[in-house]
């Protein structure tokens, strides 16, 4: 079998995001804007990784910084550093740490969705060559980062790969997949840049950054859906997963 | 229709000192037996970094041991990764030659590019410019083989005037074939007169489709070669028992462990945007079918796991399809002793070749 992660959820269940419960309504968010970058990390994540997942060969992480121009919280912005693993013989993100920019929006995201959502400041531009993001907390810079050299792809071109948060519903800590839909208007690719990522930040100490893989970005009509899976931290998902509709 | 074995080599963790060698010991074990039971080929990966997926990075020096140990069988070699950071042309030219001497003439090639960025960005290769290079390395491969001197300039390497050494032993040059998992690749094989070497496990009517049309584009064809490879060559799962369902249950087990084991590649277009891969191939497939301890013992479509009955029912409608050559996968991470992968390939070609020409029993 292939590995699995390494994660005692014991030692971070204490942090974890306390949701309402698996009800949530969906939130449908149109002219989405979103950048991600995908990086190979050294080895050594496994051990942020719930036993559930096996890591992604070789290990990467992706950076996605999201515009959300509409929502039923206002405009706002998501940044999220997700290592990169398999459920099963699914391809995941299981989300390490998120930086909403209101207040509002954090605290919806770890409600409804688990998201480990914190409030701070994002911005995200856009230049003739490049696309730029970067998120401080607190008064100081935890991300930095660019697509350098766009150049228009097709939306089909584009995959965005599910993600998967760790919290507490139902008196348990539990997987819960994210699995929003998407309709692409505009994309394009181009050189992934990390000038600045403070890892434990991101509740990632152990992720270091070694070969830039890819960088995209697109306009997209998206959502965040009602949830449909949650799995079992602790057991391997053909096993640990329940269908929630 | 022929049949033959077909080898990713995987090698199932704890990793020991002697897990890798018993695979390959087992393996070649398996071929002696095939080539004493009739089978008509074997074929060998080249893949690197892909962890318990498969250990096979040299096909063809397994390729040599496995022609030492057999009289008739052929040696498919491949899929050869024709990008340059992977594979100089001169030494494919090279190294096919030398194993088809060895071999007396069973070699045939089958040529492709990569689909994970596990392996592409292992060489350092960029995933957008591998389908030129397959080209480049494909037109210039009988060239080197067939002519008495050779001199190229192209887009992706170029070399002197010179005698490439040994020559292919078989005249004018072997078979050469394509690796098809994503739609569209089998018309690239046909458009250059090359055989499609099916490495999906596609279901009858999408197959038939996409063979019709193979073979209709194939007759307007610019051959690469001194010959047109018009065999279409598909891949299958055989496990053949006795007891239907005790076969269908262990067959499966086997399906689904490499299923799962593939599904763990990082195919290039997970993390690459490119229109070098539209498609994420074989994989989308794989993690559709393999569905874990819950699934129904029902084998997929198409697969030959069970009694010989159902299999030759099966392969009948592959033959019908059109499919010329069914290569198969008889193991995955050793999920089936060795012996009983013997006694499969003892029965298959007891109980089922004798139901197609071409074999024998």
């Amino acid at each position: 079998m292939p590995l699995f992660g390494d994660l005692d959820v014991e030692t971070i269940a204490s942090n974890l995001p306390e949701m309402r419960d698996l009800d949530t309504e969906a939130w449908e968010l149109p002219k989405a804007e979103i950048l991600q970058l995908a990086v190979e990390v050294a080895d050594g994540s496994r051990v942020l990784l719930p036993r559930a997942l096996h890591p992604a060969i070789p290990e990467y992480v992706t950076f996605v910084v999201t515009r959300y121009s509409e929502s039923p919280v206002g405009p706002f912005d998501l940044a999220q550093v997700r290592l990169m693993a398999r459920a099963g013989v699914h391809p995941r993100g299981y989300v390490l740490g998120a930086v909403a920019s209101t207040a509002d929006a954090a605290s919806a995201l770890r409600e409804r969705w688990g998201y480990p959502a914190v409030p701070g400041e994002i911005a995200l531009r856009r230049y003739h060559d490049r696309v730029a993001a970067s998120v401080r907390r607190e008064g100081r810079a935890i991300l930095e980062l660019a697509l350098v050299d766009p150049e228009l792809v097709a939306g089909s071109d584009l995959q965005y790969i599910h993600g998967v948060t760790l919290a507490r519903v139902e008196g348990a800590v539990q997987l819960i997949q994210v699995d929003p839909h998407y309709t692409l208007h505009t994309a394009a690719r181009g050189r992934a840049r990390v000038s600045h990522f403070d890892a434990a930040a991101w509740n990632g100490a152990a992720i270091r950054l070694t070969t830039p893989i890819s960088a995209s970005v697109s306009t997209s009509d998206t959502d965040l859906p009602r949830i449909r899976f949650v799995m079992d931290p602790e057991t391997p998902v053909v096993r640990g997963t329940r269908k929630v509709r | 229709m022929k049949f033959g074995l077909f080898y990713e080599l995987s090698v199932p963790r704890p990793w020991t000192r002697e897990s890798e060698r018993t695979v390959y010991d087992n393996a070649l074990e398996q071929v002696k037996l095939a080539d004493e039971l009739g089978f008509d080929q074997v074929w060998a990966v080249e893949h690197h970094f892909l962890e318990e997926y498969s250990h096979c990075p040299a096909p063809e020096l397994f390729l040599t041991a496995c022609a030492m140990t057999t009289r008739r069988i052929r040696v498919g070699f491949g899929i050869v990764v024709c990008v340059p950071e992977f594979n100089h042309p001169i030494k494919i030219a090279e190294r096919t030659a030398v194993l088809d001497i060895l071999s007396g003439g069973r070699v045939e090639v089958g040529t492709g590019r990569s689909a994970t960025w596990t392996e592409l960005a292992g060489f350092n290769a960029s995933p957008d410019i591998t389908k030129k290079s397959w080209d480049e390395f494909v037109r210039c491969l009988p060239r080197m083989w067939t002519s008495d001197k050779f001199e190229f300039e192209g887009e992706f390497w170029s070399m002197p005037r010179r005698t490439i050494l040994p020559k292919v032993y078989q005249r004018p040059h072997p078979p050469m074939w394509v690796a098809v998992t994503s739609p569209g690749t089998e018309l690239d094989a046909a458009d250059r007169g090359l055989g499609s070497l099916g490495l999906t496990f596609g279901q009858f009517a999408e197959q038939e489709k996409r063979i019709a049309e193979y073979r209709r584009r194939i007759q307007l064809c610019e051959p690469v070669g001194e010959f047109v490879n018009d065999q279409v060559s598909t891949v299958n799962f055989l496990y053949c028992h006795e007891d239907d369902a005790a076969g269908l249950k262990t067959g499966r087990q086997m399906a689904n462990h490499f299923n799962y084991l593939a599904a763990q590649l990082m195919s290039v277009r997970e993390t690459y945007p490119s229109k070098s891969y539209p498609s994420l191939g074989l994989l989308p497939q794989l993690r559709r079918q393999a569905t874990g301890p819950e699934a129904s013992e029902q084998a997929g479509e198409g697969l030959c796991l069970g009694g010989p009955e159902r299999i030759t029912r099966a392969l009948k409608r592959w033959e019908a399809c059109g499919v010329d050559r069914v290569n198969f996968l008889i193991n995955t991470a050793e999920t089936i002793p060795q012996a009983d992968v013997l006694a499969s390939l003892r029965l298959f070609a007891r109980e089922v070749m004798p139901a197609f020409n071409g074999t024998k029993s």
